[in-house]
């Protein structure tokens, strides 16, 4: 099914809100992409447990309320004690079907700079983003994002989401 | 205790440091030295010791397969047609190539895509092409894939290169097999999946997880209120040590809005917690209803890789399956709401070392010049026997004053 120049536009906006607010660090900033339904869902998974059929995430909030933990483990519970990083996200829609009324599922690709403290950047990793996005008048909004992410074995741990 | 010989010479030779008199100082400079670290690959890692590579959960079927590295030799563990498990070197005995590169796998035999020769599953030769004109002595018998010895318990496999390797369950000792069977209970557990990382920092560095830092560096420790402190560490003369805790009954203070992700559903509280740390980079850890095991690799004196590998039991119901799949995802991985501070820690540690001096352990040190007896579980002193049997393994001396 074709979908409206205008749920296009809206997707590609939700997704610039979403690297923006991970660009500038700003975890509230990426929780706001999320739509504020109970059953919104983030799930970061590397790509071999993905393949394998194996449930086991780098990040699993399967629920508002884990979203909203992870804004605490982030600006509360590890503040001050990892090293500073910024990152620079680029992403790229792929695929974007319509769905039921209101819905609509979508696939970009992801690839994630990591910036450390003297500005040098290296890769991060690639990944897809597998999302359904759901169409309101206040714009669109995650339901559920899966970060399926390419590298193997991570070139370093993770504090922000991707 | 087994001290092999030989090596530890070539330890000497390239790395002529003089350790501290002090049991509780240890030279910086061990952190951060590469030619150090190739006479670790030959003494520690290539040596009479077991190194964790596995668990059978992780190989259900005959034919599965993973890749992993002991040191810089490449592995290929298998599970063959008979059910057992092989420990191989991913190396081909013709010519040296990588026979296999995924993670993991299937497959009912493996072939080298050099010249094609084709192995079994658990090893063994299957043909060679042109094989009527190879050397009148070539015996196929003897052209399998090198195979490491090891040994297996609660399903977790070790293997070993050395020729003098003790038995496993004398390795291991009374304590730590206590600990592991805390840990994985009768081991028939179940594969969750991974989280792979890899760390700037040194491996000893990585394995230097003391008790003290527990509720300091961990906030979320914290406001669990899980600093109580009333377990007990346990150490053994050749370098393993464990941490069994007592966490308090769980009290979410409110700061988690979904507190399944520290709910214990096991039946044995006092089993909330605990920690087995094997000489020299084995770590498995349980954690309310979490069961990891840390499998290892030391690249080199600055990068250590670690595959932390999540197991439910073979037992569970769905909803225990999705309980531990929930908990283990967000809670002690490299960015676990109890643990990515360690990922960072490791990293600044190494940037550290290149500096002079001593690495200093004070919390629970009663007599600097003795190994401790008694540590108690917010101690860092249980550290030290690891570090004295790793100076007597590598054969640093001791300074007279
Ligand atoms: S190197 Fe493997 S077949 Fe020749
Ligand atoms: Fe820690």
């Amino acid at each position: 099914m074709a979908v409206a120049a205008h749920i296009l536009a809206a997707v590609d906006h939700l997704n610039l809100r979403y690297i923006q607010a991970l660009d500038d660090l700003s975890m509230e900033g990426w929780l706001n992409s999320f739509s504020p339904a109970a059953d919104s869902a983030y799930v970061c998974i590397s790509e071999e447990n993905d393949r394998r059929g194996l449930p086991l995430a780098l990040m699993l909030d399967d629920c508002r309320a884990r979203l909203e933990d992870r804004v605490t483990f982030v600006t509360k519970i590890w503040a001050g004690t990892f090293q500073p990083y910024r990152t620079r996200h680029f992403v790229q829609r792929l695929a974007c079907e319509a769905r039921e009324e209101g819905l609509c599922q979508a696939v970009s690709n992801f690839s994630v700079t990591l910036i450390q403290e003297d500005g040098t950047a290296r890769l991060l990793t690639t990944g897809v983003y597998q999302d359904v996005i759901s169409l309101t008048e206040a714009g669109a909004f995650i339901k559920t994002r899966r970060a399926v992410y390419d590298a193997n074995v991570l070139p370093q741990y993770f504090v922000y989401p991707i | 205790m087994d001290m092999p010989g030989d090596q530890s010479v070539a330890a000497k030779a390239a790395w002529p440091l003089i350790w501290p008199r002090k049991l509780n100082q240890i030279p910086k400079e061990v952190f951060v030295s590469p030619g150090l670290f190739e006479a670790e690959l030959k003494t520690i890692f290539h040596g009479d010791i077991w190194h964790p590579v596995a668990h059978a959960a992780e190989l259900p079927n005959p034919g599965d397969f993973k890749t992993f590295s002991l040191g810089r030799t490449p592995l290929l563990i298998t599970r063959g047609a008979d059910g057992k498990i092989n420990v191989l070197v991913n190396s081909c005995t013709h010519r040296g190539t990588q026979v296999e590169m995924c993670a993991a796998g299937n497959r009912k035999e493996f072939e080298c895509p050099y010249h094609r020769w084709a192995f079994e599953i658990s090893g063994e030769l299957i043909g060679c092409p042109g094989m009527s004109e190879f050397s009148p002595d070539f015996d196929k018998s003897r052209y399998g894939l090198a195979r490491l010895r090891s040994a297996e318990f609660l399903g977790v496999v070790f293997a070993t290169m050395g020729d003098n390797t003790p038995a496993l369950a004398q390795w291991l000792g009374e304590d730590m097999i206590r600990a592991m069977k805390v840990i994985l209970g009768d081991g028939r557990l179940k594969l969750l999946g991974y989280q792979k990382v890899r760390y700037q920092v040194n491996w000893k560095a990585y394995n230097d997880n003391d008790g003290y830092h527990a509720g300091l560096l961990h906030t979320a420790f914290r406001l669990l209120n899980w600093q109580g402190g009333k377990g007990a560490q346990f150490m053994t003369e050749n370098g393993h040590m464990s941490i069994m805790a007592e966490l308090q009954p769980l009290r979410n203070v409110g700061f988690l809005k979904d507190p399944s992700l520290i709910t214990f559903k096991g039946q044995d509280p006092a089993k909330r917690a605990s920690v087995l740390e094997l000489f020299p980079i084995g770590v498995m850890v349980k954690h309310l209803d979490t069961i990891n095991i840390r499998f290892a690799i030391a690249h080199s004196h600055d990068c250590t890789e670690v595959h932390y590998a999540y197991f439910a039991h073979q037992d569970d119901d769905e909803e225990m399956l999705r309980h531990r799949t929930r908990q283990a995802s967000n809670l002690l991985g490299p960015c676990g709401m109890i643990s990515m501070e360690d990922a960072s820690i490791f990293q600044r540690i190494h940037i550290g070392s290149f500096s002079p001096g001593v690495a200093e352990f004070q919390k629970g040190v009663k007599d600097p010049y003795a190994l401790p007896v008694d540590v108690a579980q917010n101690d860092e002193t249980g550290q030290l026997p690891k570090w004295e049997y790793y100076r007597r393994l590598m054969n640093f001396q001791r300074a007279e004053i």
